[in-house]
């Protein structure tokens, strides 16, 4: 499903944030990555989505080397690749109904179809019930949950998470990977960039550790440290 | 393909009226800068228009041999008339001219003390189609035998062309700059409302929307922004003009007035039209440039 070969990048500024990076992740996987700020976790998730291109080196999702990947088909790549992020990124004037329909709109569906999922996306992350609350009105692990309803309504066999309990209390976060867990089960690849190590322990999962741009451990069954 | 349609002008009202004061903004600039535009290209029509009456009042004077008679200067009319380029030929005999100008001057003047003979000569007086031909109709005339002088007013109209080229030329440059500047404005005022909805730009990139679908909404905003701002302009163009019309015609009633309602309604349509281009352009531009700084 993904595969980075040899991939590295260097901003203009000089820093050298991924170096010779070679990964494998297959369909239906559950990968956490781990490794402290600044090791490069976030640019990897960004080259997948290519909102970063590597300045050498492969990145293929879904077969295609997105790094060469003509600019007029990122939004379709994008389509294929839901995003959450650490901070949730809602629209803050649309409620959280139109929040989800947003990224059904963009891809010019119709409107019965736009509802219909939105709704079902919504139910799944079980925020039907605040379908017309602003994200304002709402707490962090809501907000969470609303960002993901927005990630896998166009359902998309790719899931990224960068930091997605960054900003939430252990309880909470602890619920939001059991979401994130549910939406794996239902044949989605799930990619977890994050820090919080009591996650990691209890998932058990396989664990991809960075350290200073460089790909130090890759472990199934892993956990936070080695 | 209708709900993504109604979604842009939807996306389109909510950014017009969430940023209420920066498409105001947008509004007054592209308003001052039409009626600005469209009274330049009144003035330069009326100008046209003045000019071009007076070069066409401009006629050429013939004067006749004093002993010409009234039949041979009948022929002599009919023959002026049949040249190419004659639109009227009006004659005053002598007779007729001498008393006009006695019953003008005479009360002034003892003239019949002095003059006891009618100095006069009889006149044809020819008016042209094209003012174009006068130097060649004129030569034409003085060839004719009976004929002593002929007088047209030829450097009058060099100059009068010479200045009609002036101002049309002017007039164009000044239109082309000032459309440019008006395009920078709103182009500079839209900008400010797409950097306010970077995040929704952003977002709606990362959730897969095409630049295409992104650009529209903005399109559509800046539609609106120079419909309303031509209207305005038209507005408040149509009632001033209408207005000093009226004086003008009252203090000057010799200046011609361009009045024509299909002229005037072109001009009225190119402002509003003008505005909705600028939007469009100003819109188009002002995204087309926050969408470039994205990778």
């Amino acid at each position: 499903m993904i595969e980075l070969i040899n991939v590295s990048k260097a901003f203009p500024s000089g820093i050298d944030a991924l170096h010779n990076i070679n990964l494998t992740i297959g369909k239906e996987e559950f990968v956490f990555l781990v490794g402290s700020s600044g090791a490069g976790k976030t640019t990897l998730l960004k080259m997948l989505y290519r909102e970063e291109r590597p300045t050498s080196g492969k990145v293929v999702v879904d077969r295609v080397n997105v790094a060469e990947l003509d600019s007029n088909q990122v939004p379709f790549l994008r389509r294929n690749i839901g995003v959450v992020f650490q901070d949730f990124k809602l629209l803050p004037r649309r409620t959280v109904y139109e929040n989800v329909a947003f990224a059904l709109r963009v891809t010019g569906a119709p409107r019965s179809t736009i509802r219909r999922k939105a709704m079902q996306s919504l139910e799944l992350v079980n925020m039907l019930r605040r379908a017309n609350a602003f994200p304002d009105e709402l707490s962090g692990g809501e907000k969470q949950r609303v960002c993901i309803a927005r990630a896998i309504v166009n359902n998309p066999p790719i899931l990224l998470a960068d930091e997605p309990t960054g900003n939430l209390d252990p309880t909470t976060s602890w619920e939001i990977l059991q979401l994130l867990d549910k939406i794996n089960k239902r044949n989605t690849t799930v990619v977890i960039a994050t820090h919080n190590k009591s996650i990691v322990d209890e998932m058990k999962r396989r664990v991809v550790e960075l350290e200073g741009g460089r790909l130090v451990r890759d472990q199934q069954l892993g956990s936070y440290n080695v | 393909m209708f709900s993504t349609i109604e979604f842009f002008i939807i996306e389109a009202f909510r950014s017009f009226r969430r940023q209420a004061l920066m498409s105001s903004v947008a509004i007054a600039t592209i308003t001052v800068s039409l009626t600005i535009f469209g009274l330049f290209l009144l003035l330069i029509i009326n100008m046209g228009n003045i000019v071009g009456s007076f070069s066409s009042r401009l006629d050429l004077v013939a004067y006749t041999n004093k002993d010409l008679s009234l039949e041979d200067a009948a022929a002599i009319q009919v023959k002026i008339a049949r040249l190419i380029g004659v639109e009227k030929v009006e004659f005053t005999s002598k007779t007729e001219a001498w008393n006009t100008f006695k019953s003008e001057f005479g009360s002034k003047l003892a003239l019949g003390e002095i003059i006891y003979e009618n100095p006069l000569p009889h006149t044809f007086a020819v008016r042209v189609r094209n003012p174009e031909s006068l130097p060649a109709l004129a030569k034409e005339i003085s060839n004719m035998e009976v004929i002593d002088e002929v007088r047209y007013s030829g450097k009058l109209i060099e100059q009068l062309r010479s200045l009609i080229g002036a101002v049309r030329i002017a007039g164009i440059a000044l239109v082309v700059l000032l459309s440019l500047a008006t395009l920078l404005i709103v182009v500079n005022t839209i900008r400010l409302t797409v950097i306010a909805r970077e995040t929704d730009i952003y977002i709606m990139k990362l959730v897969g929307a095409t630049n295409t679908f992104v650009k529209w909404p903005f399109i559509i905003e800046g539609i609106m922004i120079g419909l309303i701002g031509g209207g305005a302009s038209f507005l408040i163009l149509k009632f001033s003009y209408d207005s000093a019309a009226v004086k003008v015609v009252q203090a000057l009633p010799f200046l011609p007035i361009v009045n024509d309602p299909w002229l005037l309604f072109c001009v009225y349509a190119a402002m509003v039209i003008g505005g909705m281009g600028l939007g469009l352009l100003g819109g188009y531009i002002s995204v087309s440039r926050a969408l470039k700084n994205e990778t």
